[in-house]
């Protein structure tokens, strides 16, 4: 009897040890201090992963001359945006993110708000070119309690794309449109020729945070009215501008303006921004300032030709009265350090060389961003791109979009109230009034203007 | 209503000790501790990835815990108020109301139906090629589930190269949007495509127990094929139907990744099963403890399905 216990003993002690073992990450290479220290750099997106190899060498070799041991595993995991947040939310909760994430600004304040990132607001005061970042830059990346949880190493402006040479062939204006209404008259016109939907704004569940960061906020944003309040740190989920902005997708929708089948079905950016503009059957989207090398580039997924001379982008036009056109910056990517990281000043030193210098221009002119910071302006070949240098402009003097503590909620709320919109079972008002009934429920009672 | 007789068991079947008659070599193995070393690992596997994580998830359910924002760092206990919340949802009553329905016609009528009928004609000694479309039934079942859901989603593509626009378009049919225009009963045929095979094969494995002799009499008596299987075969093979019942309701209760990737639960929330529910309320929504909360009702659910099922027959798991 005691030796079949002994038995079950080892037994026993054998499988927990080889669950345990399974479990775990199995990848020592953080080390402690002593010795060569490895940094794990995460990059979601396939372009972005091209872009950042070429130049860790560079940093290793700086650092070395420094008299730091310091190697860069660049770990490269193609998702979208939501598989991306998704996942990397698992990896946080369960303690096995990498020490340096690549991600876009959104995703920082509901990171930060959980303790899953570091803050950096000591390493960022003792770092000269941070006393050169735009305002508006250092603005958005500053979060609700205050502090800094990444390093902006771009800037992106939202503007409205259009196809000049096609607007042109149709005998369409393409002057800055003042007024919404402007510029509907104009994509009907458009309409009334091809058949096809002329405009392509990021609506519905499908697109994600899309929907919310390059379609609705944009638009709200310029309204005027106030949607979050960062001294309270709460959101105003009833307004004139709230309704305006819905009411603005209906009528897009109801004018047969917007591919709405497109929209309701997975993946919706393929059949719009990479069919649809490029090929110019639909002349005008709402896009980043990176649409001009990561989606339409050379090297980007749709290709246009002679992009430079076939494109164009107008500001926002005004949606309601009292308003003036504007550009809107914001949602550049960022580089986010993991609060459980052992060597959070080794991680600090990558974040701030690929953030400045050579290797920040070339990620730059390679992924279609403005930069953060005056610093990189002169040097090639982000210096010879007169879109990015011009974006650069407009992230001085853009509007700001809002962001807070509950921004994953609302964004949550917009995705749903617009695809009420495209499935035609709302309208502007009625859809207003189902986000506002959605956030409230998501964010709390703590979150929301009373 | 007809009653149906019980299936017959023989009293003892040869080689097996009588019940109630522990054997030697039974007694033996006990006494030397060997079938406590067998369990423990399956039962400690058990417990550590099933049992715990159950617990831990009514744990979580009783809480407001977040995996984002700032309400993550100090989760807080809050009783019954996520269920209260749930059970008060028209989203989440809505997707149970989806799911119930997708169960209903994919997997105890179309799975089971056509699953009967190819484990039926498989048995047929007239059938030529049997290998074939036995094989043609199984292979759905062999692709992993996110292959088959893009190949889906390729089938019934919205643009006019989708194989089934492709169909249409050969008898001059215009263009469809399946997933957008009858997104339910498309997700319905996709699980019926793919889970048909398991009914076959459980079918088939049941058909295989019917007695020849009692079939060969029904018929000498002047029964009908239909009568045959209504009357003789059914009964033989409740069983193992409920059986079916029961696994295939908890599976398809289960699915996700099939519609997910299909659909996203949409269009809106066209297909928003109540697994597509519970992974956007934790995981996109960040509210992991109203996730766990909608778990731990559809758990309850599924278990009370099962009871029913089990006690409706007395089959034994």
């Amino acid at each position: 009897m005691k030796r079949s216990r002994v038995l079950l003993a080892v037994a026993t002690a054998a499988l927990l040890t080889g669950v345990l073992a399974a479990c775990s990450d199995g990848d020592d290479t953080a080390g402690g201090d002593d010795g060569p220290v490895t940094i794990r750099l995460l990059e979601y997106q396939q372009a972005r992963a091209d872009a950042v190899e070429p130049h860790l060498a560079a940093f290793e070799q700086a650092m070395a001359e420094q008299g730091r041991d310091i190697e860069v595993e660049l770990i490269v995991d193609p998702l979208t945006d939501e598989q991306f947040r998704t996942k990397i939310t698992q990896q946080f909760h369960s303690g096995t993110a990498p020490d340096v994430i690549d991600m876009g600004s959104t995703h920082v304040t509901g990171f930060a708000g959980a303790g899953y990132l570091l803050e950096l607001d000591e390493y960022l005061d003792e770092w000269d070119t941070w006393g050169e970042y735009f305002d508006p830059v250092k603005d958005a990346a500053r979060q609700v309690d205050g502090h800094f949880y990444a390093v902006p190493h771009e800037a992106n402006v939202q503007s409205l794309f259009y196809r000049k040479d096609v607007l042109e062939q149709l005998g369409v204006d393409t002057s800055q449109p003042q007024t919404w209404d402007d510029l509907i008259a104009r994509l009907e016109q458009v309409t009334a020729q091809t058949g096809e939907p002329s405009i392509v704004i990021p609506a519905g569940t499908a697109w994600g945070g899309g929907t919310w960061t390059e379609g609705f906020l944009p638009i709200a944003a310029g309204t005027g009215s106030t949607f979050y309040d960062e001294e309270t740190g709460r959101w105003t989920l009833e307004s004139e501008g709230l309704t305006a902005s819905f009411d603005l997708y209906a009528r897009l929708v109801e004018a047969g303006l917007m591919p709405v089948q497109d929209l309701l079905n997975p993946n919706p950016w393929e059949p719009t921004k990479y069919v649809r503009f490029p090929e110019g059957t639909m002349p005008v989207a709402a896009q980043g300032t990176w649409g001009w090398r990561y989606d339409w580039g050379p090297e980007g997924t749709a290709p246009i030709e002679d992009v430079q001379q076939k494109v164009g982008t107008w500001d926002y036009p005004a949606l309601v009265p009292g308003t003036e056109p504007y550009s809107i910056s914001g949602g550049g990517f960022v580089y986010a350090i993991n609060a459980e990281t052992e060597h959070a000043e080794a991680a600090m030193e990558l974040a701030k060389w690929l953030s400045e210098g050579t290797a920040a221009a070339e990620q730059l002119a390679a992924i279609g961003a403005a930069a953060p910071h005056p610093g990189i302006a002169d040097i090639e070949p982000y210096a010879s791109d007169p879109s990015l240098l011009d974006a650069e402009e407009k992230v001085r003097t853009g509007i700001r979009a809002p962001f807070g503590d509950g921004a994953d909620q609302v964004s949550q709320a917009v995705q749903s109230a617009t695809e009420a919109i495209l499935l035609g079972d709302a309208d502007g008002e009625q859809a207003a009034s189902a986000f506002a009934e959605e956030a409230a429920e998501l964010l709390g009672d703590a979150l929301v203007e009373q | 209503m007809t009653s149906v007789p019980a299936p017959v068991e023989p009293a003892t079947r040869p080689g097996r000790p009588a019940p109630g008659r522990p054997g030697p070599r039974r007694r033996g193995l006990h006494g030397r501790g060997l079938i406590p070393l067998l369990l423990g690992p399956s039962v400690l596997l058990i417990v550590v990835f099933v049992v715990a994580p159950a617990v831990y998830g009514l744990y979580l359910s009783l809480t407001n815990t977040q995996l984002t924002g700032f309400a993550a760092r100090d989760p807080q206990f809050v009783g019954l108020e996520n269920f209260r919340t749930l059970l008060g949802s028209d989203d989440f009553l809505a997707s149970l109301g989806r799911t119930g329905q997708f169960v209903l016609f994919s997997a105890i009528i179309g799975q089971t139906v056509l699953g009967m009928l190819a484990a039926l004609l498989l048995r047929r000694t007239w059938l030529r090629g049997k290998g074939v479309f036995g094989a043609a039934i199984l292979l759905p079942m062999v692709v992993p589930e996110v292959v088959a859901a893009l190949t889906w989603a390729s089938v019934l593509s919205s643009s006019e190269d989708g194989t089934f626009n492709r169909l249409i378009g050969l008898f001059g049919g215009a263009a469809a949007a399946p997933l957008q225009e009858w997104p339910m009963l498309s997700i319905v045929i996709v699980n019926i495509w793919r889970g048909i095979a398991f009914a076959m094969i459980m079918f088939q494995a049941a058909l295989e127990d019917v007695p020849d002799e009692l079939i060969e009499a029904s018929r000498v008596d002047g029964a009908s094929a239909t009568q045959v299987f209504r009357y003789v075969t059914l009964p033989l093979i409740r069983g193992p139907i409920f059986l079916y019942l029961l696994l295939t309701t908890i599976t398809t209760v289960g699915v996700f990744g099939l519609v997910y990737f299909l659909t996203q639960g949409g269009p809106g929330s066209a297909t928003e099963l109540t697994s597509i529910f519970i992974f956007q309320r934790a995981f996109q929504y960040s509210q992991i403890g109203l996730g766990s909360a909608a778990s731990v009702i559809l758990l309850a659910l599924l278990m009370v399905l099962g009871l029913t099922y089990v006690r409706l027959t007395k089959v034994e798991v």
